[in-house]
Order: C-alpha cells, then structure tokens, then sequence
C-alpha cells in the first residue's frame, strides 16, 4: 500500500529559502555594523503610475521571499535572471518562475542613496529597521516595456491572451508603475514584523506549515486559492476537489488567501481570513481538515501565470495537490477563461512550456486538480457539479455580481448562496470600515497601517 | 425587447408589501430560499437607466445589473408605494434621479450596514 502513498513534494528548487534572523542579539550586530558602512531606505508603496494611489508594497514581496514562500527566489532578480524570466519563465538556476521579483527605486532617491554594487542597503519599514538588501547589482529598466513583457499580447501568446494589457489591469499597472533603478540581491530580514489581529492567528510560513501538516497527520494536502470570502459554490469545490487524494481523499485542505493591495469591489482582506475561518469553525469543513493561511503578495492576477506562482507558494508550504477552476486569478477578459487549466493539462508554449507544468525540467512537482463549475439545481436540489447536472437550462449560478449586489443593499443572501456565520464576518468588518468591499479609502488606510508593526530593534 | 430589474426581498423588505397585490408576483429561486420580484421595462427605459449610471450593465439574462445600490433601494419603495411592478415604478425612480446619483455618488465611500449582530 505505501507504494501508492504520494509524499509530501520537496519545496520548489530543492531547499526552503530562510533568509531571517531570528536572534536579536546578532540583529542588532547586523544593525550596529550597518550604521557605520551601510545607507537606510525608507520603503514607500508604489502609487499608481497615473493616479498616484497605492498599487504595491515591496515590503510583502521581502516577506515572501525571507520566509520561503517564493523559494528558490532568495531576492530582487539581476538583470540576467529578469531576462530569464521575462523570455523563459525560469529562474537562471533553471527552476520555474513566473513574474518578476525586483527592487525598484527611483532615479532621485537613487542618487541620494549614493550605492554601488557590493554595498548593503538598510530597508526601513514604517521607520523601523527591516531588513537587509546585498546589492548585486544595479541596472535600469523600462517600466512599460517590463510590465508588456511580463503579460505577453495577443500576438506573443497567442494561445491564452485575448487582449492586450492595458490600464484597466492590476497587474499591468504594477509593473508599469515599477520605479526605473533596480538594486538586485539577496535579501535577509534582521527585524521580524509582528502580525496584527486577524492576520497573526493565520501566518503560517512554510517551514511552520509543513510541521503542522506533519502534526495533523496529513499526507495529502490540496490548495485552495482565494482573495474572496466563500460562497456556498467555493465551499463546495473545495469539500468535492479535495476527494481527490492517493488511496484515499486528501487529508487537507489548505485555504491560501493572497493578502495585499486589492481591485475595488473585493472584499477586505480582514473579511477574507476570518470568513474562511468560519467554514470551518461552524463545521461546513472539520477544522481538523480545513485550515486558513495566507501568503503575503499585491496580486498580478496573470491567470496562468498566477497559477504557477499559487502553485510554488503551496508546493513550499507542503501541499500535494492544487484546485484551480475557470478564470483563475482572472480579471477582464484578457485571458481565455480555461488558460490555466491549458497549462497545467497540455502547456502554454509561448510562455516557455512545450509540456504540462508538472513535466517540464524545473518545473513543479505539485499535482493540479482542474475543476469546472457548481451551480444550484432547482431540479437536483443541490449545489451540482456543471459536468454531472444535466439541468443547464434550469440551472441558477452563483456570480459574484450577484452576491456582491444582495450585501451592498443589506440582503442577507440564503443559506445555499452563503452561510449566514460568513455573513455576519462580512458585516463585522462592513461595520469596522463601514463599507464592505475594498475601496479608495480602506487601500490607502491599508497602505499607511500595513498588515504588521515593527518591534524596536534598536 | 423587454429587459428586467431584479429587486431581492429579505423579511423587512417581504413584511413592507405584505397583503398587497405584488406579493402574488414573487418569484422564489435558489431552492425558494432567495425571493426576488422582477420589473420589466422597455427599451427607452432600459436606456435611461443605462445613461443615468456608467456601471449599469445588460447580463446574459437581459437584466440589467451593476446599478447603484441607492436606485434599487429606491426601487423597492417605489414598488412597495404604488404597489405595482409595471415600467411606471422605474420612472418615478428615474424623476428622482439626481437625489439618487448624489446619494450613488457617497457609495462609494459609505454604505450603511445591515442591523445584525455580529461577534
């Protein structure tokens, strides 16, 4: 029988990358030492290149890495390793890697900073030592060109891209909005931000992760991605995705909310944690099956592109498989609404996959479990599954639109749309923000509070 | 081509027509968990609740959705008002519009919460 066991997949690249110091007495040497040789960045948002609101706070990417999730990427990509990525999706070690990780600074604060390479640079965050970047390198780029690059067109990937990138999309203008001066290097974090409620009770960095798995007894693992609070239709893609498994249905199921700067009209990122909590608090998913995290990022929503990134995030975190369904980190139309499922069943390869992401060299030992979608059936009287009911006619869906329009007005939306414990979570923060989707206001508030504080160090 | 306002009912909203004619028009989904009266309207009106709010759209259903939530809450007492569901109730509404784009206009900032009790 354990033949056919799956095991736990080792972290993307081989090792888990940990780049934290976690003594504060050798913290503070690292710190002493920089003040006399090294220069101190404040790290700011990246605003939008035309509005000026935030769009992106490097600091979660500097998170990201020191803590694992992103391994093997251990800190702002060279110019030859952006290069790599840009043309071939994979690191220079060979490796998978999606999108661009890079350090962005502009041309009148490079100039006050005075650096070179070899030099290390003190990051600030809130006014409080951070972390610590070894400059590598430092080159210029051309903001628009990267964030061009980084999507592809219609032209370029012809398979999945409908449109081409433009202003309307998030991602598009993260990158477009990237400062020219990148300093490249490796970044190691010297002062451990602490969490706040809600966020600190669903921190869980790989290395912790894969231990709690170990704890619970869960062999298989299937991820969850989310930056929604639940309806009845994602409990029950993940209650019929996790069937999937080795000899037996997955052990567990892991929600990873992607957490940072969010579309107008999402929910807030406070909601989306705790509303996933409470499927399993009040028992829609055993708690000892079900568990909430997050990972720290400023979403690009690439769809496969994206897909690749979920994919190594919870690869590191220990899980054996990943659900993705249609639209997967999707905005507009820009991609096919099946183009990550294209990827993971036949590749995309425009991107840099002639083959299935699973079988390519360097690429990603988790396992996708593709899913379509869940409606409710008047006729079956369920949430069914669209490639089991026949009842498309009858058939009533749950869209977003749908829901987001019975909270705006205050409805309570039934018991089959959405459970009434992950309504009163969406109300709680509604009443905190007194509003109950992500707005101008809660972003740049979000922004100025960001979801840590910084201990002294000095 | 006849287009539709969907206008969803909780218990403050079933009690406020209660007993009146428009009760008999409501249409129940979801499995009769969620009610919803429906209101249709003709292609002059359709366009004018289309140039009264840019986030207006016509869905697969031709419904017309991503309306500002203060015209549908104005909607709904229309309804309960005239106790009708006929094209009459949405140009009342739409006699009202700018008291509703102003009011549209602060939602993206505000909306006040429902009364439940929350943890």
């Amino acid at each position: 029988m354990p033949e056919l066991y799956f095991q736990r997949p080792m972290p993307h690249g081989g090792k888990l990358v940990e780049q934290v110091i976690t003594d504060r007495r050798v913290a503070k040497k690292y710190l002493d030492a920089c003040k006399k040789y090294c220069a101190f960045y404040d790290i700011k948002p990246t605003l939008h290149y035309k509005r000026g609101v935030p769009v992106r706070n490097v600091y979660r990417e500097i998170m990201s890495v020191c803590y694992g999730f992103f391994s093997p990427v251990e800190g702002s990509m060279t110019s030859a390793e952006l290069e790599s990525v840009l043309t071939k999706r994979r690191l220079l070690s060979g490796w998978v890697f999606p999108y661009p990780i890079l350090f962005d600074i502009s041309k009148e604060d490079y100039n006050k900073l005075g650096v070179s390479e070899g030099d290390r640079v003190v990051l600030r965050l809130k006014g409080k030592p951070f972390a610590i970047l070894d400059i590598e390198e430092i080159y210029e780029i051309d903001p628009e060109e990267l964030a061009n690059r980084t999507f592809g067109s219609p032209e370029t990937n012809p398979e999945v891209v409908q449109e081409k990138f433009d202003d309307k999309h998030p991602g598009w203008v993260i990158y477009r909005s990237h400062h020219p001066i990148i300093l490249a290097g490796k970044y190691t974090i010297i002062n451990e931000p602490i969490f706040k409620p809600p966020f600190d009770r669903f921190w869980l960095p790989p290395r912790k992760c894969r231990e709690l798995m170990d704890q619970k007894g869960w062999r298989t693992a299937i991820a969850h991605q989310t930056r929604n609070v639940p309806h009845v239709g994602h409990e029950f893609l993940m209650k019929n995705a996790a069937y999937t498994g080795d000899v037996e249905p997955c052990h567990g199921i892991l929600v990873n909310a992607i957490i940072g700067v969010k579309r107008r009209g999402d929910y807030p990122d406070e909601a989306i944690l705790e509303a996933h909590e409470a499927v399993n608090k009040y028992g829609y998913i055993k708690p000892e099956r079900h568990m909430v995290s997050f990972t720290l990022w400023d979403m690009r929503y690439g769809n496969p592109l994206e897909s690749l990134l979920h994919g190594i995030i919870r690869q590191n975190m220990g899980c054996t498989h990943h659900m993705f369904g249609r639209d997967h980190a999707a905005v507009g139309e820009y991609y096919d609404t099946f183009a990550t499922q294209i990827l993971w069943l036949k590749g995309i390869p425009s991107y840099g996959f002639d083959k299935p992401v699973n079988e390519v060299e360097g690429g990603l030992i988790i396992r996708p479990q593709n899913m379509r979608e869940f409606w409710y059936c008047p006729v079956c009287k369920e949430m069914a599954y669209s490639e089991n009911c026949n009842h498309s006619k009858q058939k009533e869906k749950l869209s977003g639109s749908l829901i987001r329009g019975l909270v705006a007005e205050g409805v309570q939306p039934p018991v089959v749309i959405m459970r009434p414990e992950v309504f009163k979570v969406v109300v709680k923060w509604w009443k905190k923000f007194n509003y109950p989707f992500v707005n101008e206001r809660y972003v740049q508030w979000k922004e100025e509070e960001l979801e840590v504080d910084l201990p002294e160090l000095e | 081509m006849e287009y539709t306002l969907e206008v969803f009912l909780d218990d403050y909203r079933l009690n406020k027509i209660k007993g009146s004619s428009v009760e008999a028009n409501i249409e129940a989904v979801f499995g009769g968990e969620l009610k919803v009266l429906r209101v249709k309207v003709g292609e002059e009106v359709k366009n004018d609740v289309l140039k009264a709010f840019e986030t207006a759209r016509i869905d697969s259903r031709a419904c017309i959705t991503d309306t500002p939530v203060a015209f549908k809450r104005a909607l709904f007492e229309e309804i309960a008002k005239q106790k009708s569901l006929g094209e009459e109730v949405v140009k009342a509404v739409l006699g009202r519009i700018n008291e509703i784009k102003e009011l549209a206009a602060k939602e993206s900032d505000y909306l006040p919460a429902p009364d439940i009790e929350t943890d």
